[in-house]
Formats: C-alpha cells, structure tokens, sequence
C-alpha cells in the first residue's frame, strides 16, 4: 500500500477532515452561541461584545424564566406530555404491533394495507381538526396525546423487530402453556429492549417537539414549551413584565436565549448516551417485512 | 395449543378463534384508535363537495359537488402556493438530495475512527431539534440588529443590515440551508450503511492497479451505492408535494408570503384562521390525491428500474 504516502493522498485526507471540521462546526456553533447569549450581561449584548463566549458571566436570565409562571408551567406541561404521550402510544403501538408481526393470522394482510395505505394518505388538517372538536377533545390535554398516539414508521419497526424474535422460543412457551398475553408480557417485551427504546426515544422526541398541536388545539395554560418559546419568538406574548427600561429587546435576547437553551437541554444532554438507539431505528426499519 | 400456520387453513373458524383470541382482543383497542383517527379524517374528506354550517356537525349539510373545486381553480393565491411548493420542493431536492450523498462518501474517507464516531454522531443531531429551536436560533444569527450575519455585514464589510427573515429572497435560500442543517447527517445513515456493504477486496484490487482515491469513489463507490441512490430518488420525488410545513409556518411572515405561502399554509389560514373548512378541505384533497399519485407512480417506476419498491 504505497499510496498511503503519496502527495496525492494525503491532499485528499486533508480536504476530507477539513469538511468534517466545518461539519462539525456548523452543527455545534449555534448552540454555542445560544448558550454565550444567555449567560452574558444585557450591556454586553448591547454592545454587540458576545460571539461565542458569554461576556460579563450572570445566570440572571435563567433565574429569571423560572420565576415566570407560563415558562414554569409550560415545562411543565410538555414533561407531562412527553411522559403520558410516550406511554400511551408505546401501548398502543405493542398491542397492535404484536398481532401484526404474525404474517399467517388472519386478516393480517388485510391489516397490513390498512397501516400502509394510511402513510400515504392521510385526512388532512381541517378533518383531522373537525374530528378532535368533535370529539370534545379542544381545550383539553388529550388533543395533544391522542391524534398522533400511532406513528405508522415506528409500529412497522415494532413490527420487523417482532418478526426476527425466533418462533421457537414463543412454540417453548406455548407447550409450557403460556397463553399470547403471557407471551407478550414475559418473552416478547424482556427480548425487545432495543426495539422499544428506539421507538420510546423517537416517540418521547416527537411529543417533546410539537407544538402545533398544542397552537391549534389548546388553551395557554396549557401549551407546552415549545409553543410558549414559538410565541417568545413570534411577540404574541410577553416573557415576562416588560422590565420597565429601554433595553427591552436585549434583555428579551438573553432570555429567550436562556427559553432555548433549557428547552432543548434534555434531548443535547441525552443525546450522546441514547444515540446508538435513535441511529438503530433506521436499520431496522430498512429491513422491510 | 399450536401457533398459526399453513394447517390451520383447514380448521374451522371457531376453533381458529378459540385458539387465538387473546391476539384478536390485542388488536381491537389500537384498531379501534386507527380507525377513528386516521380513517374517520380520511371520510372525512366528503367535507370536500359539502358545505359546511358551523355547529351542524364535521360532516357538512348538503351535497354541493365540485363547487370548491372550482372555486379554488380560479384562485390565484391557490396558484401561488401551488407554484411556490413545487418551485420550493424541487430546488430543496436539486440541493439537498446529493449533498447526503457526498457527506456520506466522506465521512467514511475518515481515517482516524475516534473522530469520525464524533463527527457521526454530531451531524444527527440536529435533526432531533425541534423546529421552532431551529428557528428561534435561525432568527437570532439572522436578526438585522444583533445578528452575528448582519452585524458582520456591517462592521467588516461595511454594508447595510438585511432583514433576512422578512426579505422573498432569502426566503427558499434560508429554508433550504436549514433542511441541510436539519437533516444532512440523518440522511447519510442510509448512504453509510450501503457504503459499509461493499466488499473492501474491490477496493483493494483498484489499489493494486494504481488507481487513486477520487478514481475509486467514482469507479467503485458511486455505482455501488447507486441502487440505494435511485430508491431515495424515487422516495423524494412522491414526496415532492409534502414539505416541511411546520417549518414553512414558523418562518412565514407576511413580507415573505409571495414565495412562502405553500399549499400547506393556505390551507391552515383559509381552514382554521378564516374558517373556511370545506373550501380548506378541498384544497388538502386536492394536494393528497396528487401526493399519492406521486407515490404510487413513482413506487412503480422504482419496482421497474430497481426491482425494488417501498411497498
């Protein structure tokens, strides 16, 4: 392997870590910068003095989002979301997964085309909208829980995932007279930890994100995070009281940075010790059924 | 007790049942969830050629047939969002469809393993950000008076601020910058998995006969992983009319609406600000039959050329 030393080579090794430099740049700056934003004093941000490294260090900021009870009540809110919608759906996703990963049941087919033909084509929003109203669901929590309690992707993961379980194990189970329930609960679910931290994270991401959902369904008092920070952004309301001076913008600068930050803390923190399960989601739901 | 297979096709139902009941009650709670909140909705595209009374229920009060349709056919703000999300999905495909490609090609040049693993890992994470972070950050680099871009703009190159975030034409440059951002790294997983399954003799043997790195990845890598560049191809084009609309919402302004009102975001101001729900409607459905159109086409053009599908 001569042409490890050639010029040409190691021309072509520089250029291809001087991409993944700015790669990982690119990814990591604008935290960076939220982060220097909101532990810096609002004269240095005034100033324009902040880059990537906070000037005049303070927590004020965040001390201060905690004291405002939307913030407070916001995190809240999507913590009780996050949590309540991830179990929900991870049920109801195992229920019905379960079943499904059966190829000979019958109807399964039919089931199958069900799930399929529901990813393409879907009711749209204002359906979607009128069915919630009409079930009496605006204004109240579940209008967040419920509509997207089933993501079709991460049930035909559960589902690939059921089917390379060996069936001898659950035919062992069957002749020591475990009936399906059983099945499920002590062999299937003990076997599946991956499989269903993969669609926990997935799902416990989605619910930590939306807010869609939550702008057209809910009142304020119980909108979740993410659209308390969309109104912060938008100026449909106030952070907090409006500080009386006439560096309003900046101090709203920090602040909001410090909204962002805390925000997205949970999922930068988690993330490196849980991506191994996040990046295992696409290879399992590659291996079609 | 037996599990389901091929000899069960000869017994009788009853004694089917009695044998796998337990996964039939499994299945009638999630079922139940399925059929009211995804087919119901899907029925409940009638709203479409019915006009809707508020307060006389989801379904409408009388038959008006094609009404909306044409009402909506004559519309020139539907003709700009239509336009607008073709010109925004195919401009966003043209760059955002190979640049996964080229970052996955490189990333597994990488030598030093430590740092490609950091590399990897990083470049996914954004798409695990929401999208209202993403935009909240986005207006503050971005904002005319404390951004980092304008404040550059003005200190060293001595120009005027921009208000990027209002200006029609910044507007499909920056959603599309974002996209990168969002999901260049998720994309490559797919593009590294099928890099990872080419047989390293291969490259071993173009080594032998002197061919270099840029000769491999064209000769060898490119048409290797090309099955897998054709399928994601084909994925993108049925999606073309589904973009990401939460984020086109977020960034949408009304100085902007020219280029950033999207089928999407007429439908929400048309069905839920003005509560035009049947008008709205019709709009949705109109865009789902050509989205599935798309799919199903393009599905078939994949099985044709690749032999391989998505459904």
């Amino acid at each position: 392997m001569r042409q490890y030393k050639t010029f040409s080579y190691r021309l072509f090794n520089l250029f291809v870590n001087l991409v993944m430099l700015t790669s990982l740049l690119l990814c990591l700056t604008p935290f960076v910068y939220m982060i220097a934003l909101s532990l810096s004093s609002p004269k240095a941000i005034i100033n324009n003095e902040v880059f990537l490294w906070p000037k005049g260090f303070n927590l004020e900021s965040y001390k201060q989002i905690f004291t405002y009870p939307n913030f407070f009540h916001a995190y809240g809110n999507t913590l009780f979301y996050t949590f309540a919608g991830s179990a929900i759906s991870l049920g109801l996703m195992v229920l019905f997964a379960y079943p499904l990963s059966k190829s000979k049941l019958r109807g399964q087919k039919t089931l199958m085309k069900l799930v399929i033909f529901s990813m393409f084509f879907t009711g749209g929003l204002i359906p979607n909208y009128l069915l919630v109203s009409s079930l009496h669901l605006v204004n109240t929590r579940w209008a967040m829980l419920l509509p997207f309690a089933i993501n079709q992707f991460n049930l035909i993961l559960l589902i690939n995932f059921f089917r390379s379980i060996p069936n001898d194990l659950e035919e062992a189970a069957i002749i020591d007279g475990l009936d399906y329930f059983g099945i499920l609960i002590r062999i299937i679910l003990p076997l599946s930890g991956a499989a269903l931290a993969t669609v926990g994270l997935y799902t416990a991401v989605f619910f930590w994100n939306d807010w869609f959902n939550g702008l057209i369904y809910l009142k304020s008092s119980q909108f979740p995070v993410m659209l308390f920070l969309r109104n912060i952004v938008t100026g449909t309301s106030m952070v907090g009281d409006a500080a009386g001076s006439g560096d309003k913008t900046t101090i709203a600068i920090s602040i909001k940075s410090a909204v962002i930050i805390t925000s997205t803390l949970p999922i930068i923190v988690l993330y490196p010790f849980l991506q191994r399960y996040f990046v295992k989601g696409v290879m399992i739901g590659a291996v079609k059924g | 007790m037996k599990r389901p297979d091929s000899a069960d096709q000869t017994i009788t139902t009853r004694k089917y049942l009695a044998r796998y009941w337990q996964l039939y009650l499994m299945i009638v709670l999630p079922l139940l969830y399925f059929i009211i909140f995804k087919y119901v909705p899907m029925v409940g595209n009638v709203l479409a050629f019915r006009r809707y009374r508020p307060g006389m229920g989801a379904w409408g009060t009388e038959w008006v047939g094609l009404t909306y349709f044409r009402r909506f056919f004559e519309d020139p703000a539907f003709w700009r969002a239509f336009r607008n999300t073709l010109v925004l999905s195919l401009l966003n495909l043209v760059v955002n469809f190979p640049i996964p490609i080229i970052f996955a090609i490189l990333v597994n040049e990488v030598r030093h393993l430590a740092f490609k693993k950091v590399v990897q890992t990083v470049s996914y994470m954004p798409r695990f950000i929401s999208t209202v972070v993403v935009i909240a950050i986005l207006g503050e680099l971005l904002s005319p008076s404390s951004g980092i871009v304008n404040l550059f703009r003005m200190k060293v190159l001595g120009q005027k601020a921009i208000y990027f975030m209002n200006d029609t034409t910044f507007f499909r440059l920056i959603y599309i910058l974002v996209d990168t951002w969002q999901y260049t790294g998720w994309t490559a997983i797919i593009y590294l998995a099928a890099i990872t399954a080419i047989p390293q003799d291969l490259y071993e043997a173009a080594t032998i006969d002197g061919a270099n790195k840029s000769q491999q990845i064209l000769y060898i890598t490119i048409p290797s992983i090309m099955p897998t560049i054709m399928v994601m191809l084909i994925l993108n084009v049925g999606r073309l009319l589904s973009l990401g609309f939460e984020k086109v919402l977020l960034m949408y302004t009304p100085d902007n609406s020219m280029v950033s009102d999207i089928i999407d975001t007429l439908v929400y101001r048309t069905g839920l600000a003005n509560q035009n729900y049947s008008y709205a409607t019709a709009i949705g459905l109109f865009s789902g039959i050509i989205g599935i159109i798309l799919v199903a086409g393009s599905n078939s053009l994949s099985k044709r050329l690749t032999g391989d599908g998505i459904y």
